[in-house]
Parts: structure tokens; C-alpha cells; sequence
């Protein structure tokens, strides 16, 4: 495992945080879903612009929690109470002038399990900029084809978008999602486990996908699986148990990790 | 894995599953069986309605040397009556053909009967008149007596009066006797001089009346009369086929109210129908008319010819009518015999019995069997069997020419006050009045059932949503009956007394809904925070008690001003549409109640069941809540809400007892919501207990029921298949 680990991370360069323009800031985060449990304990983390940033921790430590603050989708569940800040671009994210519907425009999000609307592939790209406004349907194509294409999509698909998106295979569904995602022109894109509901080749072509996505986009990944980490980001975040143990460039923290838990964690003790 | 205590085990198993199966599939079958037994009895119920008159020939037998004047028959078909010319009245039994009986009125040596007339069609009273202008009135009696448990009939003959028609020497040519309930008997004939003669016997001052009637008629020449049962109306027909329309109900002073030609060939025969006002009437070029009076665009009565018939090859010579319903037959000079029935213009069947001239015939007293003699004095009897004649594809679904009425109209009218009475039904009205009170059951409840199912699953907060849906649920189990008894007996004049209320409240509270959204933008951030999610709705709420606080105390000044007081009163004299107390907008208000509950409950089902993902996602894409309710949520969930929608339809179709207690049950066709319906599942269950088993309203309410079946069926059916089609288009998650 380690080995594997090591290998994939050879051929990172090697990134230094200072030097990174930050997009996502968190200052002394805590959220609770219940009032008495807190699920993210004073959490700073800085994630650089257009870079790919993978959270990692085992279950219920946090990632996806701190994850779905990002965009705000925590808000739907009742009775949660958050404290602390979360700016993205300096703004933040909570202050009484940011419209949430921009925020997640902003802010796009692919979820673990692929879920695209029971509607046609183009119908699914275009929901985003549809909602957002745009209603030209010459612009509407563009949108779609452009973001087909970042999502490799559009040379599988490019003959049948009318067809139902519930016909493409899991994995492409999964690439349809972020492509809808894409379609709103995001800053920033947050990935949920994107493939951890796939088969390794449809897990493969999505990582390549994000992969190139990376010049564009600043994208933030959960995931379980170390090895993916190690593979497609740039930096990582170790958490436990609601804290942010360790955050570094990801091939620092895999191969020197400052912490002992960190260490324990990505060399299989526990997890 | 192979011990004898798991191969038991799985044995068990097995069987277990076996007889779960075999239980569960008799029980669907079971279900379909009942289902296409209950279809089947109502078209075997209903199906009876289809089929055609049908004649079967009992017997021929001679009946003497001496030409037949008149005939009859009880009412148990066991025996008949012929009186020949020479007064000799032989009754024999109708299955042996044996003459058991002969009674005679007595005659001079060389006298003969000419005429004989049946004078009523409820007993066998008769007037004959004979070659020496002697008129005799007799009364058969054929009584039923009962020894050793077996009926026998014993005929009776009683004269009721003699006298001598004064004819100063010309011989007689038509005879017509009327014996009405008052006991008038009213004789009318016509001679070779063209005299048209009456003679009333008034029963109450017992006077006697006679008058000549020639003179009104330009010397045209009579060739048949008729004189109604109730002794008020006298026709004649004459040669150049005109008609002339006595009033003869003032026994003094008989008057001529109208005439007019009905066409270009002689009028041989008429006959009143049934019920004294259709008449019939036959010319010689064989032509079958049916006529009654109706009002004209100047208010008076005109005979009008309503029905045509198929047409005689020859000239018609007799007519006779039925005394049960509205069927007659016509027989022409060729002998042959065609039944026509008068509401449906429908010919039941036409026969002859020999190639020879028909000299007598004459329905049974029920109606089910027809006595004919021929010139060569050969008498048959036949069996008639046409129970349903007064339901036609055309009576239930067009628009028929019922007695009395202005024009042809679609009429549900199953009984009347007497015998007499000429039964419609048309399904229509029953037909559209289902359809008006779902139409505004649905337009009540469809929007306001979907909208809260809407708000519920979507937005309302998760404490309210799990009080309301119970809630809703109990009311799908009220009894219809007490929707039916509040709606009939509260709702309705609570409605009627404050329509004005009604009216302005609907019209002001969306305008307090505006200032409600309005005054929203203007509540702090903060403290909408505060509040849960949803509870904008409840916001709303003080804004519709304002509404109807303004609406209680401006309603009066408003009706004052504007509605002259009373706006029931406004809408009858300005619109001309009278508000009845139990309208459709009370039933569609109750029914809306009814059904609310089931589509309320499904539509929720179905909104909540859309996957959280789903929702997720578009929220996640920068959709509002609405947007994603609006594209994602409904759109998903449009299969569960349109068979929502579609069993709320088959409920309020279906539904009885609150369209029979809040409708007035008015058959009428007619949208305004302000009057009322009848539907057909009130008028099966308010009719039913009147209609006499196997008889035409019986299987009609059965075929109303097999409607109402097969109208729930499809919608049922329609419900499933684009139910599924939408599920599989939009709900595939």
C-alpha cells in the first residue's frame, strides 16, 4: 500500500503552499449538526486557486461535511449551527449580501452517487445556465458542447443529446454530472467521492478528467481512497475526527507527514 | 449442509413458498373474476334493453260463418271474445280454441252490426252500431274466479244503453265510441250525406247532446274520426287529406279550432295513443303519422307531425292502439300489419297473417298478445313479446320529440303520475350532470389538493408536514353521507344567505395574499432566519383572516349599493340565471372534499418520493427552491400526480350520496354552476327502489351503472398507462 502510494507520488512535483494563490479560506470553522455534537472542530484550512485539493480521513471525520460547507448545501438540513468563517475569494460566504443561488453557481458540486436529472444529456447540461438566466438557445449549445468536451464526454454523447441521460453507463453519467457542474462556469468545483460508486476504468477516465480540469478550475476532492489522492491532487488535507490534522502538498504529506496520525493513517493502521 | 434437519428445513421452505404463491395468485385472479362477474351482470342486466319485438304465433282457428266486428281478450291470456255482425258474442279459450260460451245482443231478423267501437282502452266497453242506425253500448266482463286454486274466467255481457242514431235516411259511414272515466260516453259518426254527427251523453246531469258538425267542414268529404279518452278533442280527416280539430269539451257548444292539410291523399284511419295526446293517423296512400299539439312562436297549439313511419304498401284501413304503452299497429288493405312504436318512431316488426283483408285485430290489455282476423273469418293469435319498446339507442343518447314538449330534447323523466305517462330517458342529462359535478369538483379541489401536496412535501417545515398529512388523510375517511348532509343541510343556505360574502371574499383575498408577499420583503434578515423554513406560508395566514374580516363588513354595504340589496335577486333579474339553493358550486365544494384527501395524499407520496439527490443536485447547480420544485421535483413526480388527479376523477365521478344530497337532483342540461345536476350515481341510487324488477327503468339504471363502470374503468385504466409512461419518462431514479 505505502509502496503504491510512493510510486504514484513520484512523479508530483513538488508544491509549496506559500507560494499559492487561496481561493477557499476557513477560520476557526465548527459546525454542529446536533447542538450537542460537533462535527468540525475549529478547522483553518487554506485551499489554493486552481489546484486539486483532496480531503482524506476515514468515515465520519469530517471531509464531507467541511466539503458541503463550501456551497452552502449544509444549510438544507435543520437544526444545524455553524460558527466560525468560510471565505471564498475573500467573501464570505454566510454575510447577509451573498445570494446562495450565486454561491452555488460559483461554487459547482458532483455528488458521490451520479444522480442526473431524468431528462436529456442536453437538457441536463443546460439546467445550470437555465436556471442561472440564460434562455438563448445558440448560447445554451455552446455551454453544453463546451462542457461536454471538458468533461470528455462530448465525442461518446455528441450523436444523442436528446436521448435520456439515465440511458449513459455509470460512469458516464458520473462525467455527465460534472460536465453539468462545468456548464455554470464554475470557480470552483467540489467532488464528493466522485468515483467511489465506479469500476476502475470509469474511475480512471474520471480522474484524467479532473486531471485537465485543473488548469480551469480550482477543484476540491473527498475521497476514501489514498491512492487516488495521491494520484490526482496537489495538496492534502488529513482529517480526524472533526480536526484538520495535517494539511501539505500532497506528495509532502504522503511520503514526510509531520504528524504521527497522519502517518499511521496512510500507512494503513487504522482507517 | 446436508443433515436430515436442514433438508427438512428447506423442504418447508419450499412449501411455504409454494402456498404463499398459490394464496396470493387466487387472490388476484379472485379479484379480476369479481370484477369482470360484476361487468358481465350489468350487461346481462342491461342487455335485454337491445332486443327487438318479437311475434310467435300461438294458433289459427275459424271463427264461424258470421263476419267479425270486434274482438278482445282478458288480461291472463286464457281466453278471447269475437262479436259477429249478427250480435253473437262467442268466447272460446285461447289454447284449445274451443268455444266454451256464446252470448248475444239481441237483433232484429234481418239487423246486422256494421260498426263496433271499443270505447275505452282500460276495459272491454263497446258501442255497435247496425244497419237499421240502432246504436247499442254493452260492457264484456271477463272476471277472474278461483275454484279449487284454479283461475277461471267468466265472461259476462251487460247492455248499458240502446238508442236509435237519427240518420234521416243516409246510411252510415264511420262510427266512434269514447267512454271516459266520468262515465260520458260520446258517440260521434259520419253518414253518406257528409253529416259529421255527435251525441253526448253528459253522465253528471245525465243529458244528451247533439249536434252536427257538417257545416264547419267546406263539404270535404270525412273519411275518419277520432275522439280523444277524455272526450275533448274530436279530429276528422277527410278525402283531401286535411285534418279538422274540434274542442268538443263543452258539450253545448263543440267549436272548431283549427285545420290544416297533412297531405295530398285521404286520411282512412286515426286513432288517440295512449295517454290522449298523440294521434295517429293513417291515409291512403299508405303513409303513418304521428301528431300532437305544441305552442308556436305565437303561443298557440298547433298539431304538429312529429313522427313519420314506414310506409304501408297499400291504403291503411284500421289502427289500433295499445293500452299499456305507446306501441299501435297499423293494418293496410293488403292485409299486412306493421307495430310502430310513438316516442321512438321505431317499427317493431311488421307481419301479415294471410294474403287476405284484415277485418278485426286487437291488442291484448297488456299488451302481450294480438288477436287478427281475416276476411275468411280465420283468427290468430300471437304472442307479443316486446318488453323494453320505449328504450332505443336513440331515446338514451338522442334528442327525442317527447308529448307536450316545444321540440325534441334530451329528457330524464323515468315516471310519472299515471299509467298514461310517456316515460324519457334520455341518459344525457344524467351523463352530463356527472360531468358537470366532477368538472367543478375538480376545478375546486384539483389546484388546491396539488398545491398543498406541493407546499407540504417541499417547503412546509418537517413538524407542520407531520400534522397535516394525518389530517388530510382522516378526511378521505369521512362518510359521504355526512358531507352530503353537511353540504345539503348546512352549506347550502349558509352559501345562499351570504353569496355576497362568497363572492368578495374570493375576489379580496388575493389581494391580501399580494399585500402578505409585499410586506414579506420588508421583515429583517434576521428574524426570517430565525423562523423554520416553510413558514412563509404561515405568514400568510393572519392575512386571510384580515380578508375575511373586510369581506364580513363590506359585503352588505357592497351588496347595497351595487346588487340593489340582494344579489340572489340581481343575478336573476340582470343575468337572467336563477340561483337554486343546492347548486354545483355546493357540490363541487363538498365533492371537493371528497376528493382533496386522495389526491392531497397521493401527489404527497409521489412529491416526497422524489430522491433527495435529485433535489441535491439542482440545488447544488444554483437553482432557487422553486426552480427546483418547478424543472426537478414536479416534473419527477407528474406521473404519481396525474394518477393522483385520475382516481380523485373516478371518486368524484363515482361518488353518490353528496351529489344526492347537495344537487337537488335536477336533470337538466346546463353549465351555470348556479343550478344543480343529476348524476347517474344519485339517480341509480334514488331510482332503483321505484323500478319495477326486469322492467325498462330497471335495466336502464343497469346501463347507467355499466356507463358509470366502464367510464371509471377507463379513466382507471388511462390513470395506469400514462401514469407509468410519465413514471418511466421522468421517475426513472
Amino acid at each position: 500500500m505505502v509502496v503504491n502510494i510512493k510510486s504514484s507520488l513520484s512523479n508530483l512535483q513538488q508544491n509549496d503552499i506559500q507560494n499559492e494563490k487561496i481561493i477557499i479560506e476557513t477560520r476557526n470553522l465548527d459546525f454542529y449538526y446536533t447542538s450537542e455534537k460537533k462535527s468540525l472542530i475549529n478547522v483553518n484550512i487554506q485551499i489554493p486557486e486552481k489546484k486539486v485539493t483532496a480531503f482524506i480521513g476515514p468515515s465520519g471525520c469530517g471531509k464531507s461535511t467541511l466539503l458541503r460547507n463550501f456551497n452552502r448545501m449544509n444549510d438544507l438540513i435543520p437544526g444545524i449551527k455553524l460558527e466560525g468563517q468560510i471565505l471564498i475569494e475573500g467573501q464570505d460566504i454566510f454575510d447577509k449580501s451573498v445570494r446562495l443561488e450565486d454561491l452555488r453557481k460559483k461554487v459547482g458540486m458532483v455528488f458521490q452517487k451520479s444522480n442526473p436529472f431524468p431528462m436529456s444529456i442536453w437538457e441536463n447540461v443546460a439546467f445550470g445556465p437555465k436556471v442561472n438566466g440564460e434562455t438563448n438557445s445558440g448560447t445554451l449549445n455552446e455551454m453544453v458542447e463546451s462542457a461536454l468536451k471538458q468533461a470528455d464526454l462530448w465525442k461518446e454523447v455528441k450523436d444523442r443529446l436528446t436521448d435520456s441521460a439515465l440511458d449513459l453507463s455509470g460512469g458516464q453519467q458520473q462525467r455527465l454530472c460534472i460536465a453539468r457542474a462545468l456548464a455554470n462556469k464554475p470557480d470552483i468545483i467540489l467532488m464528493d467521492e466522485p468515483a467511489s460508486a465506479l469500476d476502475p476504468i470509469s474511475t480512471g477516465k474520471i480522474e484524467e478528467t479532473i486531471e485537465e480540469l485543473k488548469s480551469n478550475y480550482t477543484v476540491v476532492i473527498v475521497t476514501h481512497n489514498m491512492q487516488q489522492a495521491a494520484r490526482v491532487s496537489d495538496y492534502t488535507a488529513f482529517m480526524m475526527v472533526g480536526e484538520l490534522i495535517e494539511f501539505n502538498d500532497t506528495k509532502t504529506l504522503f511520503t514526510t507527514p509531520e504528524k504521527k496520525l497522519t502517518e499511521e493513517y496512510i500507512t494503513g493502521r487504522f482507517g | 449442509m446436508n443433515n436430515p434437519e436442514n433438508i427438512k428445513h428447506k423442504k418447508r421452505v419450499t412449501r411455504n413458498n409454494k402456498i404463499a404463491s398459490y394464496v396470493i395468485s387466487a387472490g388476484g385472479f379472485g379479484i379480476i373474476l369479481s370484477i369482470a362477474a360484476i361487468l358481465l351482470f350489468l350487461v346481462y342486466k342491461s342487455y335485454p334493453l337491445s332486443s327487438d319485438a318479437n311475434l310467435e304465433k300461438i294458433s289459427t282457428a275459424s271463427s264461424g260463418k258470421n263476419k267479425v266486428i270486434l274482438m278482445g281478450m282478458d288480461r291472463f291470456q286464457e281466453i278471447n271474445y269475437s262479436l259477429s255482425e249478427n250480435g253473437e258474442i262467442s268466447f272460446s279459450s285461447n289454447s284449445s280454441r274451443k268455444v266454451f260460451s256464446v252470448k248475444n245482443i239481441d237483433l232484429e231478423e234481418n239487423e246486422r252490426i256494421i260498426f263496433a267501437d271499443k270505447g275505452s282502452l282500460r276495459n272491454e266497453t263497446f258501442a255497435l252500431i247496425t244497419n237499421l242506425n240502432r246504436i247499442i253500448t254493452a260492457e264484456i266482463k271477463m272476471t277472474a274466479k278461483y275454484q279449487n286454486d284454479k283461475r277461471q274466467i267468466v265472461p259476462s255481457l251487460e247492455i248499458i244503453e240502446e238508442f236509435k242514431a237519427d240518420s234521416s235516411g243516409f246510411s252510415i259511414k264511420n262510427f266512434i265510441f269514447t267512454f271516459n272515466e266520468n262515465s260520458d260516453r260520446i258517440y260521434s259518426w259520419t253518414d253518406s250525406g257528409n253529416n259529421l254527427n255527435l251525441r253526448i251523453f253528459g253522465f253528471d246531469d245525465e243529458e244528451i247532446f247533439q249536434h252536427n258538425l257538417s257545416g264547419f267542414m267546406n263539404s270535404d268529404e270525412i273519411k275518419s274520426c277520432a275522439v280523444n279518452h277524455s272526450g275533448e278533442i274530436l279530429i276528422c280527416g277527410t278525402k283531401t287529406g286535411e285534418l279538422f280539430w274540434f274542442d268538443i269539451s263543452d258539450f253545448e257548444e263543440p267549436e272548431l279550432i283549427d285545420n290544416w292539410k297533412a297531405g295530398e291523399s285521404e286520411i282512412t284511419a286515426m286513432e288517440f295513443l295512449l295517454g290522449d295526446n298523440s294521434l295517429v293517423t293513417g291515409d291512403g296512400k299508405g303513409f303513418v303519422s304521428v301528431w300532437f299539439p305544441v305552442r308556436n312562436s305565437e303561443g298557440v297549439q298547433k298539431f304538429n307531425r312529429i313522427h313519420k313511419f314506414k310506409k304501408h304498401q297499400r291504403s291503411v284501413e284500421r289502427i289500433f292502439v295499445s293500452s299499456r304503452n305507446r306501441t299501435f299497429m297499423t293494418i293496410d288493405a293488403g292485409g299486412e300489419i306493421i307495430l310502430n312504436y310513438s316516442t321512438t318512431c321505431h317499427t317493431s316488426l311488421k307481419f301479415r297473417q294471410s294474403q287476405k283483408k284484415v277485418v278485426s285485430a286487437s291488442f291484448s290489455p297488456k299488451s302481450d298478445a294480438i288477436l287478427v282476423t281475416d276476411e275468411e273469418n280465420s283468427t290468430g293469435i300471437y304472442t307479443l313479446d316486446d318488453k323494453h319498446p320505449e328504450v332505443s339507442f336513440k331515446t338514451l343518447f338522442n334528442k327525442v320529440w317527447y308529448e307536450g314538449y316545444p321540440e325534441p330534447d334530451f329528457v330524464w323523466q323515468s315516471s310519472g303520475g299515471s299509467d298514461e305517462f310517456e316515460p324519457k330517458m334520455s341518459l344525457i342529462p344524467l351523463i352530463f350532470g356527472t360531468l358537470k359535478g366532477t368538472f367543478y369538483a375538480m376545478i375546486f379541489s384539483v389546484p388546491l389538493a396539488i398545491l398543498a401536496a406541493i407546499y407540504v412535501s417541499q417547503f412546509a417545515p418537517k413538524k407542520f408536514a407531520l400534522i397535516v398529512k394525518p389530517t388530510v388523510e382522516i378526511m378521505a375517511a369521512l362518510p359521504s353521507v355526512v358531507i352530503g348532509f353537511l353540504a345539503g343541510l348546512y352549506f347550502s343556505p349558509l352559501f345562499e344567505k351570504n353569496l355576497m360574502f362568497l363572492f368578495f371574499f374570493t375576489a379580496i383575498l388575493p389581494v391580501f395574499f399580494l399585500f402578505a408577499i409585499i410586506s414579506w420583503k420588508y421583515i429583517p434578515e434576521e428574524k426570517k432566519v430565525k423562523l423554520p423554513g416553510g413558514s412563509e406560508m404561515l405568514y400568510v395566514i393572519p392575512f386571510a383572516v384580515m380578508a375575511f374580516i373586510a369581506a364580513s363588513f363590506l359585503s352588505i354595504p357592497i351588496e347595497n349599493t351595487f346588487f340593489g340589496g340582494n344579489i340572489n335577486q340581481w343575478f336573476y333579474e340582470v343575468l337572467d340565471t336563477k340561483y337554486d339553493q343546492r347548486n354545483s358550486l355546493v357540490v363541487g365544494f363538498a365533492l371537493g372534499f371528497a376528493v382533496i384527501p386522495i389526491i392531497f395524499t397521493i401527489s404527497e407520496d409521489a412529491l416526497s418520493n422524489v430522491p433527495k439527490s435529485l433535489t441535491s443536485a439542482a440545488l447544488a447547480l444554483g437553482a432557487s427552491r422553486w426552480q427546483t420544485v418547478k424543472r426537478i421535483v414536479i416534473p419527477a413526480a407528474a406521473g404519481g400526480i396525474f394518477s393522483a388527479i385520475m382516481l380523485g376523477l373516478g371518486r368524484a365521478i363515482g361518488e353518490t350520496m353528496i351529489v344526492l344530497m347537495a344537487t337537488g337532483n335536477t336533470p337538466i342540461l346546463e353549465m351555470n354552476p348556479f343550478n344543480g345536476f343529476r348524476a347517474m350515481s344519485a339517480t341509480i341510487a334514488v331510482e332503483i327502489p321505484e323500478a319495477p324488477v326486469d322492467g325498462s327503468l330497471y335495466r336502464v339504471l343497469f346501463l347507467t351503472a355499466l356507463l358509470l363502470f366502464v367510464f371509471t374503468f377507463i379513466i382507471n385504466s388511462l390513470a395506469a398507462v400514462i401514469g407509468d409512461k410519465l413514471r418511466k419518462k421522468y421517475a426513472r431514479f
